[in-house]
């Protein structure tokens, strides 16, 4: 089986600054794969290791994402590729999964597509929905259990994840899956694998090489405004000679306040 | 016809969701600032009975498609039967809440009709004549003003952005949507209600331990007491998640559940960037922690210094008391 992985790179935490003209700015905070994005790779090997087949790690980003892929090919992708552009540099996660959908088209042949529930850093959970519908495909978002992958018998059945209900859905190969926290347990990568992927060659491709024409990616979404969020009311400490009178000042502050 | 600002309708036993209810008000408040009219959309097997309940709030028109394959929510269904009642009737906007579902059926529904999206929004509005929405990103670190530069606008809306509609009785118009013809790719085998299962995100007040309560034991003893002290739900930090304490559902934070309850009390959590991502937004916060200089006391409302083992209890029996009397 061929399964298509596509990884974000992120910042480890959001403490991001706004430039003056209003775009995120990430120096100084260390790099990663977005988390739910390291469980969609690890159930693509899983699944390649029992069906046997081939592992694609793809990226829509800058160059400085290429230290995502090597990380995944370390961790056992077959090839990965950096779609970078200048033209794509700031699309949001809806365009960016129409730019997914032209790289899948353009690899040919796949069972099925893994991609994180949602992004840490834009967190829109809209990349693996969307990618879906642009290929035609089914989704299965929020998947936390792969009961049965079968790419021989085009079936796919999963457990989806939903805030007070586990949904077990079936569904037709190729499908999209969208992963989410403790599906499994990424693995890490070892040293001499690190060593390996730092020579690995990585193409690059431009929309041109997908076929796509920038004027289809104007976004339609722009942001007018982008500020940190407001500070919170100053609070106060409560003080009493013990756990009693300190409990009973706060009951009675949130009593006045009409929180309770 | 076209230019309308339709609302997604959820119901749960009968009763329109709290999420709806807010939902109508916003889609009243949009249509007013644009000088356009509201309608509801309704995707169900029972979608004619659901929609007289909408009437009931006000809203004078429902798009509706009625058949047997809406009964379970697949993409495929949901997203297919919308998007053919979007390409006729082209509505202006689409608002939805931000529950799961509508996630996916958002995303879907807008790469379907090519609309522009604002995802889990804090707010929309009409500002010179136009759209906007507020989301945060970056763990609530940076909170985002959209404009849109397409036709169609879809939003979803988190819980408890809005006040939510009252019933003022009335009847309405129904137009039928019919469904269209679908490969069957997807099919739901079970639906499970998971055991204890709660939306925090639906709680108004919630009740969050961390890696200071010390053991699982010392968490399921005191922390979920006082949740039900103050008639809420409780959640717990990643650490004591990842360490098998409570289950992934309950953990709040930037790879959790995103809340803003009235009240949030959070104990012996210290408040680490990802946590406040998930809470920060929470009308009062009360912090538990026994060390004075712990960054949770940096968004808290009301702080406690001192242990959770003294507090938690002290503070369950005054609440007993209180919602007692
Ligand atoms: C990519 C990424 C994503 C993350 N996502 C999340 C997330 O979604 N949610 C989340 O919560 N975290 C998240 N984290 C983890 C986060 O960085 C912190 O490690 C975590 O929140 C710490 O949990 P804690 O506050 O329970 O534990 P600690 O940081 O260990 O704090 C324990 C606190 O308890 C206090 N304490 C100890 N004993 C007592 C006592 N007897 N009485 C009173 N107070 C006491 C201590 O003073 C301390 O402040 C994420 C981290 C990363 C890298
Ligand atoms: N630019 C991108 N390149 C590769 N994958 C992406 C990109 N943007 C989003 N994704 C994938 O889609 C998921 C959801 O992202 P988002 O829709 O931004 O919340 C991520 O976890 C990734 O798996």
């Amino acid at each position: 089986m061929h399964a298509v992985v596509f990884i974000k790179q992120v910042p480890q935490q959001n403490s991001v600054k706004i430039t003056p003209d209003k775009q995120i700015d990430a120096s100084g905070i260390e790099p990663i794969i977005s988390l739910f994005d390291e469980y969609a790779l690890e159930e693509a090997l899983l699944q390649v290791e029992k069906n046997g087949g081939q592992v694609t790690v793809v990226t829509i980003g800058g160059e400085e994402q290429i230290d995502a892929l090597r990380k995944a090919l370390a961790m056992g992708a077959n090839q990965a590729i950096l779609v970078n552009d200048p033209a794509l540099a700031t699309i949001g996660s809806l365009d960016a999964a129409k730019v997914g959908a032209a790289v899948v088209k353009k690899l040919g042949d796949f069972d099925a597509i893994f991609c994180g529930k949602q992004s840490t850093d834009d967190e829109t959970a809209v990349f693996g929905p969307a990618l879906a519908r642009y290929l035609g495909l089914p989704v299965l978002s929020y998947v936390f259990k792969v009961h049965e992958l079968d790419a021989n018998a085009r079936r796919v059945v999963v457990d989806r994840a939903m805030e007070t209900t586990t949904e077990t859905v079936e569904a037709s190969l190729p499908a999209v899956l969208t992963t989410v926290k403790d599906l499994n347990q990424p693995r890490y990568p070892s040293l001499l694998k690190i060593k390996k992927a730092q020579k690995a060659d990585i193409p690059r491709w431009t929309a041109a090489d997908l076929g796509l024409n920038p004027t289809e990616l104007a976004p339609k979404v722009t942001y007018l405004d982008r500020v940190p969020p407001p500070p919170r009311p100053k609070g106060s400490i409560i003080d009493g000679a013990s756990a009693q009178e300190k409990a009973r000042k706060l009951v009675d502050a949130l009593v006045d306040t009409q929180v309770i | 016809m076209a230019n309308e600002i339709w609302l997604f309708v959820e119901e749960h036993n009968g009763e329109l969701t709290a999420a709806t209810k807010e939902l109508i008000s916003k889609a009243r408040e949009l249509a007013e600032g644009l000088g356009r009219h509201v309608a509801a959309l309704v995707l169900s097997p029972r979608a004619a009975e659901i929609a007289n309940h909408v009437f009931g709030y006000g809203v004078p028109k429902a798009y509706i498609v009625e058949d047997p394959a809406l009964e379970h929510y697949t993409t495929d269904a949901y997203v297919g039967a919308a998007a053919a009642l979007v390409k006729q009737y082209q509505p202006k906007v689409l608002l939805t809440g931000a529950s799961f579902q509508m996630r996916d059926f958002t995303a879907a529904l807008a790469a379907d009709v090519d609309a522009g999206l604002g995802a889990d929004c804090t707010g929309v509005a009409v500002r010179d004549g136009q759209i906007i929405a507020m989301r945060p990103s970056h763990g609530a670190n940076v909170i985002n003003t959209l404009g849109f530069n397409s036709d169609m606008v879809i939003v979803s809306l988190r819980r408890q952005v809005a006040t939510e509609a009252q019933a003022v009785g009335g009847t309405g118009e129904i137009v039928r949507g019919q469904m269209p013809q679908l490969p069957q790719r997807m099919k739901v085998l079970k639906v499970e209600d998971k055991s204890n299962a709660v939306n925090l995100a639906d709680s108004q007040i919630i009740v969050s331990g961390g890696r200071g309560l010390g053991s699982p034991e010392n968490y399921e003893k005191l922390v979920p007491t006082l949740a039900q002290a103050f008639n809420g739900a409780y959640g717990a930090s990643r650490a004591i998640v990842d360490a098998g304490w409570v289950p992934y559902e309950r953990q709040v934070g930037q790879t959790g559940k995103t809340v803003s309850p009235k009240l949030y009390v959070a104990c012996g959590i210290s408040g680490a960037i990802q946590h406040l991502a998930g809470m920060r937004n929470s009308g009062t916060i009360v912090a538990i922690n026994k060390d004075p200089d712990a960054p949770i006391f940096k968004v808290a409302t009301y702080g406690l210094v001192g242990d959770v083992n003294e507090l938690l209890p002290a503070l369950t029996e005054i609440v007993e008391q209180k919602t007692r009397s």
